[in-house]
């Protein structure tokens, strides 16, 4: 939705988890989820950035699941650290971040941008 | 050698807490017994900023929160943290804010514990770091009257270069019952093609994080524990640092590499089984002329000698052993190595 380009979206439930990886799908864009905990500082180490990323790239879906909320898709996705970046591309996970790592969060999210702007 | 140059020995302080919840410590879920993890991160950028340094990357996983630093590391367990800074920084300072941020979170100290190498160029440390006796006094001042059990002490070795600088200071004088040991691994004059690999080719492109995942891999750092979750980072022009994470343990590495300085540091808290084969492995990645080994342990006080057999067959020749006990800290022992190619 328009209204949530920019922003970093975050899935309270299963449901609204499932809805935004659906509509991230079927959108064809790069999907970036950060795993996080409400009580981990490293995660709120990156949080400023990430909200600074999404504003910056309209074109990318951020995505936030708290593994404490979610503990089924962290446990499906095999989430052992935190924060845990995963970078989707219609329904297939094309890249892994973990921690908070700011530059290479950044390259990341270029490297699979690029390859979609030339294809 | 250089008049001056980067400091590359680091200063450790080790702080542990106690506190009245219940959960504090247990082996929980996510989530439970958090302890001094619930710091929120700006508090702990307070304390880093007293000490003038800064977070370069971060992780956790369920047991601790990992750091590293632009000048070294820093890891927060739920009653204990661990700081770890090299070049100029003001260690020392982060005591008391640490302290009192604790105390909000119903924490009180229960045991410190302080050390250090040899600095390569003392005169270029602030106070109170500019001797050994200023930063006694210095952290002395900043502990609660109940940690009476205290301890300093320098151990030296026949390496006029190596020696280790000791201050403990505890509320009990109980051991505690951590079954593990710490390894703190002093190393100078690293051979010249090992140190050459943690420099950066000018204007690479490349940044920090993938530099140093490609340091990692070139130089055998990553075979140390291939189980660990790594956290590297590549400075420009040179230097390396990397946290590894293992459920509870942590391992790190700190590299400055510049020749007529050149220094490397291996700290983890060990696994005695396997720790021969992980100081062989550190022993090949850097093959320094000079290479001091700490152990500080409660329960395998013979642990040295696991780990001078290790470096004996990695080429290394031990030169010297002291061993002193402290104060709920236990046994340390201070072994130094030389290269026999000399």
């Amino acid at each position: 939705m328009a209204a949530e380009e920019g922003q970093v979206v975050s899935c309270h439930t299963l449901e609204a988890w499932n809805e935004q990886l659906q509509k991230g799908n079927e959108s064809k864009k790069l999907v970036v989820v950060d795993f996080t905990a409400s009580w981990c500082a490293p995660c709120r180490f990156i949080t400023p950035f990430l909200v600074e990323l999404a504003k910056r790239l309209p074109d990318v879906t951020f995505l936030k699941v708290d593994v404490d909320e979610l503990k089924p898709v962290a446990q499906d996705w095999a989430v052992e650290a935190m924060p845990t970046f995963m970078f989707l591309k219609e329904g297939t996970i094309v890249d892994k971040v973990v921690g908070a790592r700011r530059e290479e969060l950044q390259q990341t999210i270029a490297k699979h941008t690029a390859s979609s702007a030339s294809a | 050698m250089a008049v001056s140059g980067f400091e590359g020995f680091e200063k450790r302080l080790e702080l542990h807490f106690f506190g009245d919840d219940p959960m504090l410590g247990l082996e929980m879920g996510i989530g439970m017994g958090l302890g001094l993890r619930q710091l929120d991160f700006d508090s702990l950028q307070q304390v880093l900023h007293a000490v003038q340094c800064t977070v370069v990357s971060a992780v956790g996983n369920h047991y601790f929160d990992s750091y590293v630093l632009s000048e070294s590391s820093l890891f927060v367990y739920p009653t204990k943290i661990i700081i770890k800074t090299c070049g100029t920084t003001q260690l020392l300072k982060s005591v008391r804010p640490m302290i009192q941020h604790a105390r909000l979170l119903g924490l009180s100290l229960s045991s410190v514990r302080y050390t250090r190498g040899n600095f390569i160029f003392p005169e270029s440390q602030p106070f109170p770091h500019n001797s050994f006796q200023n930063e006694v006094v210095f952290l002395e001042d900043c502990l609660p009257t109940n940690l009476r059990f205290r301890k300093a002490s320098v151990m030296t070795s026949k390496l006029p270069s190596h020696s280790w600088h000791v201050f403990t200071a505890a509320a009990e004088l109980d051991l505690s019952d951590e079954s593990v040991f710490t390894v703190e691994i002093c190393m100078t004059e690293l051979d010249a093609a090992s140190a050459g690999k943690f420099f950066r080719r000018p204007n690479d492109g490349k940044s920090g994080d993938s530099a140093g995942k490609e340091m990692t891999e070139i130089t055998g750092i990553g075979n140390i524990n291939p189980r660990a979750l790594i956290c590297d980072y590549a400075f420009d022009p040179c230097g390396y640092s990397m946290n590894g994470l293992v459920a509870d343990r942590y391992s790190t590495i700190h590299v400055t590499p510049e020749d007529g300085y050149s220094y490397a540091s291996f700290e983890t808290v060990g696994d005695k089984n396997d720790v021969a084969r992980v100081l062989k492995k550190v022993a090949q990645v850097f093959r320094p002329a000079k290479m001091s080994v700490s152990t500080t342990s409660c329960s395998s006080p013979e642990v040295w000698k696991r780990v001078a057999a290790a470096l004996e067959s990695a080429g290394l020749k031990c030169r010297s052993f002291a061993a002193d006990e402290f104060p709920a800290a236990g046994a340390v022992v201070y072994q130094t190595f030389a290269a026999r190619r000399n």
